[in-house]
């Protein structure tokens, strides 16, 4: 890790040619596709690559206009649900994000923390499980959820989920925001308990037994010992775990239904073949893409962390 | 409700029901959006549109349609989902509604419905199972209906004192011609993209050439001379088209079009609303329209969407009522004004229809010869269909020999029809 | 219930949210699968109602020429893509590892690509490659060298470049981690012994990063098999199945074909594939592991 205080080794200056040069080419399709969501599809096709333009906000009220408070001019009618989307990728990520944590973190404390018959089996199989692309999930989560894992409508449950929330049918998984959470915490779980294993690890011993001595029971422990020394670990945890569920397209567009799309779904089927309009595409893109980018230039130090600690670990 | 309200409109016992419909992402629907607060306003039936791409509204329907109660109380399908639909047992038989006197306008006039789309798109039982005939009866009613048409560049082709082509060898020669004086400009873009794309290119010069698909026995027939012959000219026109033409989709095609870069199209009638539109098209007013040039015989796609009431609907009377004016001669006629596609003898020769979009009478002409048999519609098209188009493709972008591609088709077709059960009298 | 119990039971209730959850939505499902893998399943039946058909599906798969040319689609970019990233990413590592002003910027800019999600990364290079508005194309002309069918002909290549473009900062970051904690006694050493800067490289450098290494480069590959997303927005596994890759044939046979049967003997061939791969690096982490505890207990020996 580079120490803020070094003090730098003059280098020939080819080096700094390369970092520019390898800077300019990570960022540089980023840049593209910010500068071509302010241009109209007229400039973009007509290929104007320059940066002489007139940068308009049109694509982004296009995205945005079942949010937006007022009228377009330029939209007959509101195509783009972009903003329920962008509600519902919110509501997903968050909540997935949190309880995976909670629930990961428990997890490796107890892998880390206590030798227990069975333990492992469960840490070996969740190293397993980590390999499991979300292409092979789809075909049984598809079924299972559309098909399985339902309420009957009949039974006094369905009657109340239906009498509540409407909609037709019988109750099931799919479709619903907690089908999708479910396999996204699922997914994220074990990659979180491995990463946070290494750093539960290096929580000296000494402190729990002296909480411990002060009659705190395991729990008390967990939560305000460990909990508070393993800041930099849950945050890189979070990060992956945001960014998987921020970003997935596969399961959810297999999973949702009209209310429930999230932002990759739209994308996806914005490109469809009658009229790919690169400018909106380029917007909403852009709109799915900042979470991350922010994230990136705020916190890239967990994320290195994150990164070398569940790669180093296996 | 008050009882003088109740006589007051046929719609009065539906007031403030919401229907959920499933449209697909395509012009004609993009119309429909725009008449559809008009039927709200008529009617007092709120409907909600679930819009999704073609592909992806099958899947949905697919899994919508298999439950005991399903979402949607009106559905939009592609022609070849027909077959899929009614053999699951899951559309309305329309019969029942166009009986019912409460629902039934005696004013709808189906007679003007076009006839081959009614027939392509809405019955089934008929000959050969999916076409008309003494045994079939009707499902869906054709909205959006689309044919193969040629556009050309009247520019490019007065400038070098160009014909129109009229048929097929003219068609080729012209297409390859162009790039010659016009350097950089593509003779036709056509879409030519692996799956879905490559086939229905293909398709569309097969019917003329007199190819099919099966012969009256369902055995492949793909592969004998004139599918050859069609699956040559597709290669020859992506061979002399734009560059990139190889992995065309439709929105390729049409831009390429649009943005000049090709002197013809030839495909869908749907594009008519984009080549028109100066925020989309640099090609305003520069473009003239023909028949789809004839091969032995006169055979343009019949294409497009129905819209059926799913057995599984929730809201079916009120649906058949949406249905109903959608496709009624004023339903039409907006929708047409709209940038649609009307499916009505009588919205082709409206004079209002013509005085806003002038190709709408050729189009009506070319519609009289969409041939509803250019691709058959049974449940495992889907697969023959996905098998076609990457084949294609190989023989588009890798140099696959033509018949050579077409012979393992073929072949593979068999097999999936032996295992449908498509020989069992033989 | 006795303190003791309570005790005895601890980790379990630690362990029980995660172990739920894993063993519905995960270990289930594979279970699930597995089951209707020997079934001719359909999206619209619940499996109940599926006919059993034995190895029937895994047989017309490894009967089925597309099946194969998907999976040479799939092995040729995943080891492409490794193969590169890996070369390109120590390579970078190695040459930029010194004290060099905007490193910092450096690494945040390189983590960017893998943070944004693969959907938009596919529309970025879709863009990009686009035969006429694109801007590789673009250039190309304008330097006079005529355009290029990237999403066509060379349509494998062109997704391989945008995962290298994407992925290479992963090799990178986690080398450049690597080398930074190498011993600096080994390094020091070299250098007074007067190796070159390829010398140390070679013999002491890499030799010492290896275990990292080897590690790495089985993640990635993993990871190179679970990738779909890009592929699927830049090409839809066209032209013909050049970029079919499996995890796309997967979803399309079991969205667009409705063969969940076929689908489910796919994902299990799959699956066994990443599990060899799986079995060979957590084997090779135990032998580092018994490498290590070897060393450290020869030390403590020569120290008594």
């Amino acid at each position: 890790m580079a120490h803020p205080d070094t003090t730098y080794e003059r280098q020939h200056p080819a080096f700094y040619a390369v970092i520019f040069t390898l800077v300019f080419m990570s960022v540089g399709p980023i840049a593209l596709m910010f500068i071509n969501s302010f241009k109209l599809d007229v400039d973009i096709i007509s290929g104007t690559t320059g940066l002489l333009f007139l940068p308009t906000i049109q694509n982004y009220e296009t995205a945005l206009c079942d949010i937006l408070p007022y009228e377009l001019d330029h939209l007959d009618y509101c195509s783009l649900k972009f903003g329920g989307a962008f509600i519902n990728s919110i509501i997903i990520t968050l909540i997935s994000t949190v309880l995976t944590l909670i629930i990961g973190c428990m997890a490796a404390y107890a892998l880390v923390r206590f030798r227990f018959m069975g333990r492992d089996t469960v840490s070996g199989t969740t190293l397993m499980v980590r390999m499991v692309p979300p292409a092979v999930l789809l075909v049984p989560v598809f079924g299972l959820w559309n098909n399985e894992f339902c309420i009957g409508r009949e039974t006094w449950v369905g009657e109340i989920i239906r009498d509540t929330f409407g909609g037709r049918g019988d109750v099931c998984l799919a479709g619903t925001h907690s089908g999708i959470i479910l396999v996204y915490i699922a997914m994220n779980l074990p990659f979180v308990i491995w990463i946070l294993q290494s750093f539960i690890v290096q929580v000296p011993r000494q402190l729990e037994e002296a909480a411990r001595m002060d009659g705190a029971g395991s729990f008390q422990v967990f939560f305000k010992v460990v909990l508070p020394l393993i800041k930099p670990g849950l945050a890189a945890a979070a990060i992956f775990t945001f960014r998987i569920a921020w970003n997935e397209y596969l399961l959810a567009s297999a999973l949702s239904d009209r209310d429930t799309k999230t932002v990759p779904i739209l994308i996806v089927n914005n490109m469809s073949e009658f009229n790919v309009e690169w400018g909106v595409i380029m917007a909403t893109g852009m709109l799915l893409a900042i979470p991350p980018i922010i994230f990136t230039l705020f916190a890239s130090r967990q994320i290195i962390t994150g990164m070398t600690a569940g790669a180093v670990k296996g | 409700m008050l009882a003088t309200q109740a006589f007051a409109s046929p719609y009065d016992a539906y007031k403030g029901t919401t229907l959920v419909v499933n449209f697909p992402a395509h012009p004609h629907y993009n119309a429909v959006m725009k008449i559809l607060p008009e039927f709200t306003k008529e009617t007092g039936i709120e409907v909600e549109v679930d819009q999704l791409p073609y592909l992806k509204m099958r899947e949905r329907q697919t899994l919508e349609l298999g439950q005991d109660e399903g979402d949607y109380d009106l559905i939009a399908y592609v022609v070849f989902s027909k077959a899929d639909y009614v053999y699951a047992d899951q559309l309305e038989n329309l019969a029942r509604y166009f009986m019912n006197p409460k629902l039934a306008d005696p004013n709808y006039d189906a007679d003007d419905l076009i006839d081959g789309y009614v027939y392509n798109i809405g019955f089934a039982g008929g000959n050969k199972g999916y076409l008309e005939g003494k045994t079939g009866s009707l499902f869906g009613v054709p909205y959006g209906s689309e044919t193969s048409i040629l556009g050309y560049r009247k520019d490019i082709f007065d400038k070098h004192g160009l014909k129109v082509p009229t048929n097929y060898d003219e068609l080729l020669e012209t297409a390859c011609k162009i790039p010659q004086l016009e350097p950089g400009m593509g003779g036709l873009s056509s879409r030519a993209a692996s799956g879905h794309h490559a086939s229905h290119a293909f398709l569309l010069h097969l019917a003329p050439l007199g190819g099919r698909i099966f012969d009256d026995q369902w055995n492949p027939i793909i592969n004998n001379a004139e599918g050859i012959k069609a699956a040559n000219a597709l290669k020859t026109i992506v061979d002399c088209g734009p560059k990139g033409a190889a992995t065309f989709g439709f929105g390729e095609a049409l831009g390429s079009f649009l943005n000049g870069d090709t002197a013809m199209f030839l495909d869908t009638t749907v594009v008519a609303g984009q080549i028109n539109d100066p925020k989309k098209s640099k090609v305003v007013g520069k473009v003239g329209w023909a028949m789809h040039p004839m091969g032995v015989r006169r055979g343009s796609q019949t294409g497009g969407f129905g819209i059926g009431i799913p057995k599984n609907a929730a809201n079916k009377e009120a649906a058949f009522l949406l249905m109903q004016w959608l496709t009624s001669k004023k339903g039409d006629k907006l929708v047409a004004l709209a940038g649609g596609n009307p499916s009505r003898f009588s919205t082709h020769d409206d004079a209002d229809v013509n005085k806003k979009f002038p190709h709408m009478r050729t189009f009506g002409e070319a519609l009289k010869h969409a041939d509803p048999d250019w691709r058959p519609i049974i449940p495992v098209w889907g697969k023959i269909n996905a098998d076609i188009g990457t084949s294609l493709s190989k023989v588009l972008t890798e140099g696959l020999d033509t018949k050579v591609a077409l012979d393992g088709v073929a072949e593979r077709t068999r097999k999936i029809m032996q295992e449908a059960g498509y020989y069992t009298w033989q | 219930m006795s303190y003791s119990t309570i005790n005895r039971l601890t980790p379990y209730i630690f362990l029980a949210p995660a172990l739920v959850i894993m063993v519905i939505a995960l270990l289930y499902p594979l279970g699930y699968m597995v089951f209707g893998s020997f079934r001719d399943w359909d999206p619209s039946q619940s499996i109940g109602e599926t006919s059993f058909i034995g190895l029937g599906n895994y047989i017309s798969l490894w009967n089925d020429p597309n099946f194969h040319e998907s999976l040479i689609v799939t092995l040729k970019f995943a080891i492409t893509v490794v193969f590169v990233e890996m070369i390109v990413g120590v390579g970078l590592a190695l040459l930029l590892d010194r004290n060099l002003r905007g490193m910092s910027v450096l690494r945040t800019m390189f983590i960017l690509p893998m943070m944004i999600a693969p959907v938009v990364v596919g529309l970025i290079w879709r863009y990009m490659y686009h035969p006429s508005i694109g801007i590789f194309n673009q250039t190309l002309e304008k330097i006079g060298l005529g355009s290029v069918d990237w999403l066509g002909q060379h349509a494998l290549l062109s997704v391989i470049i945008a995962d290298i473009w994407q992925w290479t900062p992963f090799i990178f970051i986690l080398s450049l981690a690597a080398l930074q904690s190498l011993p600096r006694s080994a390094l020091e050493a070299a250098r007074i012994d007067g190796a070159s800067g390829w010398q140390q490289i070679i013999y002491i450098k890499i030799p010492l990063m290896m275990p990292v290494l080897i590690v790495t480069c089985l993640l990635r590959l993993i990871d190179a098999f679970k990738v779909l997303e890009v592929i699927l927005v830049m090409t839809e596994g066209g032209p013909g199945l050049s970029t079919e890759i499996l995890a796309l044939r997967i979803s399309r046979t079991a969205t667009e074909f409705r063969e969940l049967g076929v689908a489910a003997a796919m994902s299990n061939y799959l699956l066994m594939l990443l599990l060899i791969l799986t079995i060979i690096m957590l084997a090779f982490n135990k032998l580092q592991e018994m490498k290590a505890e070897r060393q450290r207990r020869a030390v403590e020996a020569e120290k008594g």
